[in-house]
């Protein structure tokens, strides 16, 4: 008999680098129902936009459910034979070098673990890497650096102790929306906190600022070393930290006063107001409860690993690591960037935060794993991965649960390589990507909410990601899918486990194996779990030792660093800034993440409120280049690099600095023509953590006149619209698309039938200039699709048009929907403000005009901001430009 | 004061509605005469179609009955019809010889069928479409036809072919044009309307006409031009209306295509004056009503309150309703080089609208199947509003454009319009 009662689990969401939890409400194999897990450290009960909707992205429509070879559906055995045959006959003819994996901050500890053990002890390459090399390398080099190991000293909690909070190239309220929130909080208890945020752009963390610093793009690192140079001068050094903790101090010191003697210099250098810098250090010097909070702003640089080393160097200076309250405090982007690092899923660790230039930590592994063939030398980075492959010298790639084909820079490139490679193997959970589409071999692989394991967020904290679907199709979990693989290659005593907690187990041995306090990451307390303890693992932060078995909530407090001395090292920076400059005419393209979109969409676009709040590319341009460039908002706006294009529609914002332009990471060949920006990035590198510069891209900027625009609403999914321009979004029910044209407008009514799902039940509205057609088709009556474009003027908003797919109409209300307005009723309300109570922006203003005045009484009149507070900073916005 | 003598020949919906407006402005000075040659009261012309088809019976379409005139001390002489203008004298003679003097004379003789070239019209079950005593004698034939015949694709011809057709007759319309009411609707309307009617079981022959009537006394077939032959026991004429100006032309009034008025409605005589579907104003004849009603006003401000204010012709549109299917047009109605349209078509609903513009300016409307907004598209071309900002939202009626730019009209007088 079927079990219809409800049920409800603990896990932790698969977004950010937060690491909140969840507890999931389940019925009948599906997931109906989210909420934040109360008694989770990270969150407390408190969910982002992106994490309240995860019910909403579990369906299994898109879902890759069956092994193929070459688009072809295939068995489980026939695709690992093949998969098994091409690896072994790579490995055998040209050496171990001739394979790697690309993995995924996504994946969980146990898959990571397993593909990292396979790939260095057993294949003998150190060719396994992952998109986190995207995300947060230079802050591990950064901190292996200066503390001899990739160690978090802080944890959020010092959220609520600092006097002083420095956002440094981080977008916290849209990225890393919980944290924010709870700065938010501390900040209202205790307002004399300062905040200030260092960001090119002034984005919605700056709400919370006390000052925003629009400092040059790419400049941090002066300020840093600025900063370092201005503590000397103020006596505000830690002199005894400095003497007993710490090394190199007097290098860097040197080297930072050569670059930033004075104030002056260093706001010259950064291109803000000298007073601002002041301002900045005077209170860094006096508020010994500092908090440096850093982002992809400063790791995803040419120079990033220097930038997190100046940041750290002021900590280490002013002795203000690990203390509570004051620590630099690099936060992930990905749910287990941090988990990855910890097994050695970056091709220059080992496991277990151990590293290969250390003989004594290549032994230990080996002799743990009893490894047969073990990786010697650090393997390719990311970047270096994919040119190797397009080179011809890595000749078979197994891709796990990411997108390179959209997140690496030179996407061309990249598409290049995995075209040319004889052999691209892909584990995904989705079946079209922009990465499967080059694959040869899919495997389906389960995801959230199907997969069991541990992840670690951006505190130390290992969290139990539980799976409580029954897994679609064929898919497999990955740990399972490599073990097998492994097993194949020959290997199967080494990868025998039968449960994620086996592998769990392993690792945490391993974290302890001749460990005794030599190495950061020990987790041998929690090794030897049965299962059911393991299963019922409460959020904990590593290191878990015999002498602290609940966890170590900051490192560091006793000055004893992982380094050969046991100091902290400074390190002399020689700031730089972005390795491609700008030539005339050019502009600065930095590149992030929007509010309520996950990286490239795979599960985010699902949710038609996450799609809401922004649901085309865009380019943030600043109110002097657009009026140079006769750019208004909305217009279609094309940027060019590298051969490549990238197409979005213009927001001139005055938070944008002139010269740069931001733009969304998300979009990708499946949502968008030309939505995929990382295609304008160059790959430059840092040249110590391998991390691309993706934030600082010289880009062309060309304002379009399209010759028409468009939209569609469509039942079913169409591929490829046949416009040069589009962009999709996915609604309730069917699809949405901006069209534009930039050629001779088409001959409409064949056009749209030559591409448009066809029926027989059509209506039309003509021009005989061409300039206007609009047209809807209908199956049993029922809107199938519609389409409108215009060659002049605007076109009616979409929202009431998205309600309408699959409806029965009456003769006059067929009419009606081609005006693309309800006749009468329910108002448009705009576009949509708050996505998790669907309040859009006429209402807001409408509830304003009747007397909101502030945040508090939007939110007890409309509820918008009242779950997940993310669009508070644009309520404010509202009520301070009404 | 002596009362001036009023004469009014011909006793249609013209003279009904001239006598109201008279009436209404206490037409005492004037002692009224009018002439019809039908017998009885002024009727409803535009009621015969359903008169034929059953849904309403003489009663109903009654305006005036002779008690009214005889409450109003008007002289009616139905029946009657004058036959003789005698201006030297200022009198008219009637069929039945009655001499009559007038002041002033109103000529209200209305329009005849249209005729057609066939040969051998006389033979019994052929009739016009124009009067009562047409639409009894098609009743009582058409009881006792299996098969009938329409000419006129116009929308009497439509209404006879649909009320016989209503009767259980097979019913086939034979209309000249390529497509049904081409002075009214485009092609694509037009056809919009044969598959519809057709769908009702009427036959359509379009683009031919009839060569010629067979049959010994009584009709038994008709012959098309190309060639078919239809048989059929009745044929109705509806192919259209000429003014009926016989008698003034014969009185030497000024006549072309009607008899020629002036702004004041005045014959080429100053004492003649004509309204309705007689005359001709510059250049222009009259079929629809509303023309007519504004007629008779400014006629009787003239002859009571001694108002000149001169006639001016204003577009009108045709908002009619075919058989239960609404239709709208106004203005020009046909595509053309130096013409912007927009259309909207839904064939699955028999919905399709066209608008056509010149130089951003509404010049045009056809409505068919939803004739909604047609008041507002009539006034929009009078008003000649720029629109260029409006298009295409102009399509989708009044509300879809007024949120837009509320300076458009927003009510509109409407006026009582019908053929």
């Amino acid at each position: 008999m079927k079990n219809n009662t409800e049920s409800s689990t603990l896990t932790t969401c698969p977004y950010c680098g937060v690491g909140c939890g969840v507890e999931a409400r389940i019925s009948d194999n599906r997931l109906i129902a989210v909420s934040g897990d109360a008694s989770h450290p990270a969150n407390k009960g408190r969910l982002c936009v992106k994490g309240s909707a995860l019910h909403e992205t579990t369906g299994h429509q898109g879902r890759l459910l069956y092994p193929q070879i070459q688009g072809q559906r295939v068995s489980w055995d026939s695709a690992l034979d093949k998969v098994v045959d091409t690896f072994a006959r790579l490995i055998d003819q040209h050496g171990p070098d001739s394979v790697a994996f690309y993995l995924s901050g996504q994946i969980l500890t146990e898959d990571y673990y397993v593909a990292n053990k396979l790939m260095k002890g057993f294949i003998g390459s150190a060719n396994v890497d992952t998109n986190s090399r995207l995300c947060m390398s230079s802050a591990v080099a950064g901190q292996k650096r200066a503390f001899g190991s990739d160690t978090v000293p802080a944890c959020y909690d010092d959220l609520d102790e600092a006097d002083l909070v420095v956002l440094v190239g981080s977008n916290a309220a849209w990225a890393h929306p919980i944290l924010y929130q709870r700065l938010v909080r501390a900040k209202q208890a205790r307002p004399d906190i300062q905040v200030v945020v260092l960001d090119p752009r002034r984005t919605a963390t700056c709400d919370l600022a006390d000052r925003h610093l629009a400092l040059k793009p790419g400049s941090d690192a002066f300020l840093f070393n600025g900063l370092l140079s201005y503590l000397a001068q103020a006596n505000a050094l830690d002199e005894a930290y400095i003497a007993q903790h710490c090394e190199g101090f007097d290098a860097a010191l040197e080297q930072a006063q050569r670059q930033c003697p004075d104030l002056i210099t260093t706001a010259a250098h950064c291109g803000l107001d000298p007073a601002d810098v002041q301002w900045l250090f005077e209170r860094f010097a006096c508020t010994e409860r500092s908090l440096t909070f850093y982002s992809q702003g400063i790791n995803q640089s040419s120079s990033g690993t220097d930038k997190a080393n100046a940041i750290i160097n002021c900590h280490l200076a002013t002795g203000r690591v690990g203390k509570p309250g004051a620590s630099p405090f690099s936060i992930t982007g990905q749910p287990n960037a941090m988990g990855g690092r910890e097994v050695g899923g970056l091709a220059n660790q080992l496991a277990a935060h151990m590293e290969f230039g250390n003989p004594t930590h290549l032994e230990t592994v080996a002799d743990f794993w009893q490894a047969p063939r073990m990786a010697q030398a650090p393997g390719l980075k990311a970047v270096d991965l994919f040119q190797a492959i397009e080179r011809g010298d890595v000749k078979a790639v197994w891709i796990i649960g990411t997108n390179p084909a959209v997140s690496l820079p030179d996407s061309a490139q990249v598409r290049r390589a995995l075209q040319r490679c004889e052999l691209v193997v892909v584990s995904d959970c989705i079946e079209q990507t922009d990465t499967t589409a080059l694959a040869d071999v899919l495997l389906p692989a389960t995801t959230w909410a199907e997969k069991n394991g541990t992840v670690t967020n951006s505190e130390r904290r290992i969290s139990r990601q539980r799976g409580f679907l029954k897994a679609p199709g064929e898919a497999r979990h990955d740990w399972q899918i490599l073990c097998d693989f492994a097993t194949r290659l020959g290997f199967g005593d080494a990868f025998a486990y039968q449960h994620p907690a086996d592998i769990f187990d392993e690792h945490a041995r391993l974290s302890g194996y001749r460990n005794q306090g030599s190495r950061d990451f020990d987790i041998s307390a929690l090794a030897e779990l049965s299962r059911s303890q393991y299963d019922a693992l409460a959020p904990i932060q590593w290191p878990v030792t015999e002498a602290s078995p609940e966890g170590t909530a900051r490192m560091f407090a006793d000055g004893h660093y992982f380094t050969p001395s046991g100091r902290a090292r400074l390190l002399p920076i020689a700031a730089r800034m972005p390795a491609n400059p700008c030539r005339d005419g050019d502009f600065v393209l930095n590149t992030g993440r929007s509010r309520d979109q996950w990286h490239t969409m795979t599960r985010t676009a699902r949710s038609p409120r996450l799609l809401d709040h922004c649901d085309e590319p865009y380019i943030e341009i600043s109110e002097r280049d657009a009026q140079q460039q006769r750019i208004h908002s909305g217009d279609l706006v094309s940027l060019s690099a590298l051969d490549a294009e990238y197409i979005g529609r213009a927001r001139v914002s005055p938070n944008q600095q002139p010269g740069s332009l931001f733009a969304p990471i998300h979009w990708n060949d499946r949502y968008a023509s030309h939505g995929a920006v990382d295609a304008l990035v160059a790959a430059v590198t840092d040249p110590v953590s391998g991390q691309p510069e993706l934030k600082q891209s010289p880009v062309r900027m060309l304002g379009l006149r399209p010759r028409w625009q468009g939209m569609l609403l469509s039942l079913d999914a169409i591929e490829t619209p046949a416009s040069d321009y589009w962009s999709r979004v996915t609604l309730e029910q069917g699809e949405r698309y901006a069209l534009a044209g930039f050629s001779d407008r088409p001959d409409w009514s064949d056009w749209v039938k030559s591409w448009l799902p066809a029926s027989t039940d059509l209506i039309e509205l003509l021009d005989s200039r061409a300039n206007h057609y609009r047209a809807a088709a209908f199956r049993d009556g029922r809107l199938l699709w519609v389409f409108i474009a215009s060659c002049e003027g605007e076109l009616p908003p979409p929202a009431w048009l998205s309600t309408q797919l699959g409806r029965s109409l009456t003769t006059k209300e067929r009419m009606q929907l081609l005006s693309g307005r309800p006749s009468e009723g329910a108002p448009d309300q705009g576009a949509i403000i708050c996505s998790c109570f669907q309040v859009g922006e006429k209402r807001i203003r409408q509830a304003m005009k009747e007397g909101a005045n502030s945040v508090e009484s939007l939110g007890k009149a409309l509820n918008c901001g009242t779950n997940c507070g993310s669009c508070i900073p644009e309520l404010r916005a509202l009520i301070a430009h009404a | 004061m002596e009362q001036q003598k009023l004469v009014i020949i011909g006793n249609g919906m013209a003279t009904s509605r001239l006598l109201d407006e008279l009436l209404s402005r206490g037409a005492s000075s004037y002692q009224i005469t009018v002439f019809g040659e039908e017998p009885g009261g002024a009727y409803n012309r535009i009621q015969l179609s359903p008169l034929l088809a059953g849904e309403t019976d003489r009663k109903s379409i009654q305006l005036k009955t002779a008690a009214w005139y005889k409450n109003h001390a008007i002289r009616l002489h139905s029946g009657d019809a004058v036959v003789q203008i005698d201006r030297a004298q200022r009198r008219v003679i009637s069929q039945n010889g009655r001499v009559c003097d007038y002041d002033q004379l109103i000529l209200a003789t209305g329009s005849r069928p249209a005729r057609i070239a066939a040969a051998n019209q006389a033979l019994a079950g052929i009739y016009d479409f124009r009067t009562e005593q047409d639409v009894e004698q098609i009743i009582t034939q058409g009881a006792c036809s299996r098969e009938a015949l329409v000419v006129g694709g116009g929308l009497l011809g439509l209404e006879a072919a649909h009320a016989l057709a209503k009767k259980g007759l097979k019913v086939t319309l034979i209309h000249r044009g390529d497509w049904l009411m081409n002075r009214q609707l485009d092609a694509c309307a037009g056809e919009l309307l044969r598959a519809e009617l057709a769908a009702r079981g009427i036959r359509f022959v379009l683009g031919d006409e009839i060569s010629h009537f067979e049959g010994e006394t009584v009709l038994q077939a008709a012959v098309l031009k190309s060639g078919t032959r239809l048989n059929a026991q009745l044929a109705v004429i509806a192919t259209g209306i000429t003014p009926n100006c016989t008698l003034a032309r014969a009185a030497g009034l000024d006549c072309d295509r009607g008899l020629q008025v002036d702004d004041l409605l005045r014959s080429s005589d100053a004492t003649i004056s004509a309204l309705g579907e007689c005359i001709e104003h510059r250049g222009r004849t009259f079929g629809l009503v509303a023309p007519i009603w504004e007629q008779a006003r400014l006629l009787a401000d003239r002859l009571v309150r001694g108002l000149a204010t001169p006639y001016r012709d204003a577009p009108v549109p045709t908002k009619l309703k075919v058989s239960g299917i609404n239709l709208f047009s106004a203005g020009e109605y046909l595509d053309a080089p130096e013409l912007d349209s927009l259309t909207f078509s839904d064939p699955h609903s028999g919905v399709y609208r066209k608008l056509l513009l010149r130089n951003n300016r509404l010049v045009g409307a056809v409505l068919y199947g939803d004739a909604q907004d047609g008041h507002w598209y009539f006034e929009l071309i009078q008003r000649q509003d720029d629109l260029s900002d409006l298009k295409p939202a102009l399509m989708f009626g009044r509300p879809e454009c007024s949120d837009d730019n509320p300076s458009l009209p927003a009510t509109l007088a409407i006026q009582e319009i019908a053929v």
